[in-house]
């Protein structure tokens, strides 16, 4: 071979190599922009993002906090958001309880429960989630008329939703009760499992972690108090009042439908992923533990649960991810989740390119920051070192 | 011997493992056939014999790891039987050893050693501790107590091993093949701290082919073939003049070469 000596250097090669494909792609990009700016001056649409302080002017069918037709989209975008967390939050909480039983049944040694556990994953792993949504929201409908409604314990179901008694505070109040309750949860967690902690007497631990739920508690009771309006009463009973329920909190049919979906789909899942996880875990560990005296409890808190959970958090992070956009399945029913207030927006307004940015930028936002932080979780609790020891 | 309270009923002038017409089957395989077996307190016994022969089953049956189908087994006057309690209170006093030392990975070495006592005899944590310290530097490894069992070398786990077992305080400790799994260059460190804690006078089974340490420490020496006792005989005549066919054969190929 002949010429320049430098063309033959790998670390030339490869840093050309990288720049002309940084540069090739950007260059795309700008082409692209290009055109679409053209296209749509043309067509006579402007592009910005100046309409996320115009008012909506249509309705929004749920949120967390009130929405009325006079909001901007930004509010309505940020609402949405929230809603597609929260149904987030509870759709992969329900899934990874509802997982741990079913994968735990199909694990034990029990044959009926192991039976029962093999009928729930293949019903709900092999039917399509759309399906079975569409099931579940045809369950409610399906639901008596207000008049006929089906009561238990103070709450009342019907087809039009199902109207849970409450206390009489604003859903700001609910926010902060709730969060100082998470804070203190969290932080109980924290102490208990956090390795710097692990030097301090288990009975101190335990005492600052009840101190923490207790405290967050306390937190959550001010808040509430604080929050109330004296003029009204504490707690608001669902009742019928001619035709229709009044009182109490109506939980939609839309929402609940689509958290029971999203939940038993889920967990069929997880129920696997679980299974998986402890099926890894040695037999000689738990010998071990049990040669040590230990109580099937603790043989199962403290060596098979948190080995099973090491094998089991990389793939999971995977389903979260994946049950967190398959939240957007709501437009099939009508849940104002995150994707379908961003389609009524482009219904509305035209403006379709920016919505569907932000729509992308939402979603890359949501899992991007769950996966970091699980991933992060993953990298604290890998095993140290390679050789793993004691599979026999 | 230790600062622990006990609160058990265990005898301890009771010979400290009786096992008396013991059967264990696999299915139809009779893997332990109406094996006889008394160790006393102090006493140290080798089990050895050919793979198959039903030797880590029959230690296996004495913290009932395995379950056996007759005959009866007493830990101190202790017997074991279908109540949970006895096999509890039997555990507590037994420790064992693995060949594939089965440390629990997440937990650091010292979280290894303090996990048992602190949950099983309730001790506090920095009691546990120090009872945890003097037993890793007793097998000489005090310096790696924050290392992770993935981080230590095979005979290094082995002996954090043994000092997990030796944190619970028991009266017996049992041996399954503990230098099987270990290179050559490391059974020597862990057959010296097998040796020492002969000396103290704990009471050991030990069930391995290391025939030198058999020669060094047992009282006994015990060869087990297709889940039947053999021969048991002191270690200068089982060596020397072993009374069986089967014996003499195995002793060939152990010693052949």
């Amino acid at each position: 071979m002949t010429g320049p000596s430098f063309l033959r250097s790998r670390a030339f090669r490869r840093v050309t190599l990288q720049a002309g494909f940084v540069a090739g792609l950007l260059l795309l990009v700008l082409a692209a922009t290009l055109t679409a700016r053209t296209n749509l001056a043309t067509q006579g649409l402007t592009s910005g993002f100046d309409f996320l302080w115009k008012s909506t002017g249509w309705e929004m069918n749920f949120s967390l906090l009130p929405t009325t037709t006079a909001d901007p989209y930004w509010w309505y975008l940020l609402m949405g958001l929230m809603n597609t967390l929260f149904m987030g939050t509870l759709g992969l909480a329900g899934a990874s309880v509802l997982g741990l039983v079913v994968g735990l049944m199909r694990s034990g040694r029990n044959p009926a429960a192991r039976l029962l556990g093999t009928i729930y994953i293949e019903i709900f792993r092999n039917l399509p989630l759309i399906l079975q949504l569409f099931f579940w929201y045809a369950m409610a409908n399906a639901l008596p008329a207000p008049r006929a409604s089906i009561a238990f314990g103070g709450a009342l179901i019907n087809a039009r939703g199902l109207y849970l008694p409450g206390l009489m505070v604003g859903p700001g109040t609910v926010a902060l009760a709730v969060l100082s309750g998470l804070v203190g949860l969290g932080l109980a967690i924290w102490v208990l499992t956090a390795r710097r902690f692990n030097r301090v007497e288990p009975r101190g631990q335990r005492r600052v972690a009840l101190l923490a739920v207790l405290a967050g508690l306390i937190g959550a009771g001010v808040f509430v108090v604080l929050g109330h309006d004296p003029a009204d009463a504490w707690v608001t009973l669902p009742a019928l009042q001619g035709l229709k329920i009044d009182g109490g909190f109506r939980i939609q049919p839309e929402f609940y439908a689509l958290a029971i979906a999203i939940t038993t789909y889920g967990a069929a899942y997880v129920g696997e992923i679980v299974r998986g996880g402890f099926k890894s875990v040695g037999r000689g560990q738990m010998e071990a533990a049990a040669a040590l005296g230990l109580s099937s409890w603790h043989i199962f808190t403290r060596v098979r649960l948190p080995l099973a959970f090491r094998a089991m958090l990389p793939i999971l992070i995977n389903q979260y991810v994946w049950l967190i956009k398959a939240t957007t399945l709501g437009i099939a029913v009508g849940f104002s989740d995150f994707f379908m207030v961003i389609a009524s927006s482009i219904n509305h307004s035209g403006q379709t390119f920016e919505f569907i940015g932000i729509l992308m930028a939402g979603f890359l936002l949501i899992n991007f920051s769950l996966a970091a932080v699980l991933n992060r979780l993953n990298r604290a609790i890998a095993l140290k070192g390679h050789q793993t020891t004691g599979s026999a | 011997m230790s600062a622990i309270a006990r609160t058990n009923v265990m005898d301890l002038t009771a010979p400290a493992i009786e096992i008396t017409d013991l059967n264990k089957y696999y299915g139809t395989f009779h893997a332990l056939r109406s094996i006889n077996l008394t160790v006393s307190k102090g006493e140290k016994v080798v089990v050895c014999g050919p793979s198959g022969s039903g030797k880590s089953t029959m230690i296996r049956c004495i913290n009932q790891l395995e379950e056996h189908d007759s005959g009866a087994i007493r830990v101190f006057g202790t017997q074991l039987d279908d109540n949970l309690g006895s096999i509890d209170e039997i555990r507590r006093e037994v420790g064992m050893v693995f060949q594939q030392f089965n440390l629990f990975p997440h937990m650091t070495v010292l979280e290894n050693c303090t996990l048992a006592p602190m949950l099983v005899r309730k001790i506090s944590r920095a009691e546990a501790e120090a009872t945890a310290m003097r037993y890793l530097e007793k097998v000489r490894i005090p310096d790696q107590a924050q290392k992770f069992p993935g981080q230590l070398s095979g005979g290094q786990q082995q002996r954090v091993a043994i000092a997990r077992a030796l944190c619970m305080q028991p009266e017996i400790l049992l041996f399954d093949e503990p230098t099987s799994a270990l290179d050559p260059e490391m059974i020597a460190e862990v057959l010296d701290v097998m040796v020492t804690l002969a000396q103290e006078g704990m009471t050991m089974v030990c069930v391995t082919h290391e025939m030198g340490f058999a020669r060094k420490v047992a009282d006994r020496v015990i060869f087990m073939d297709k889940g039947e006792i053999i021969e048991e005989a002191p270690p200068e005549e089982f060596f020397g003049q072993p009374k069986s066919d089967r014996t003499r054969l195995f002793l060939s190929q152990v010693l052949g070469h």
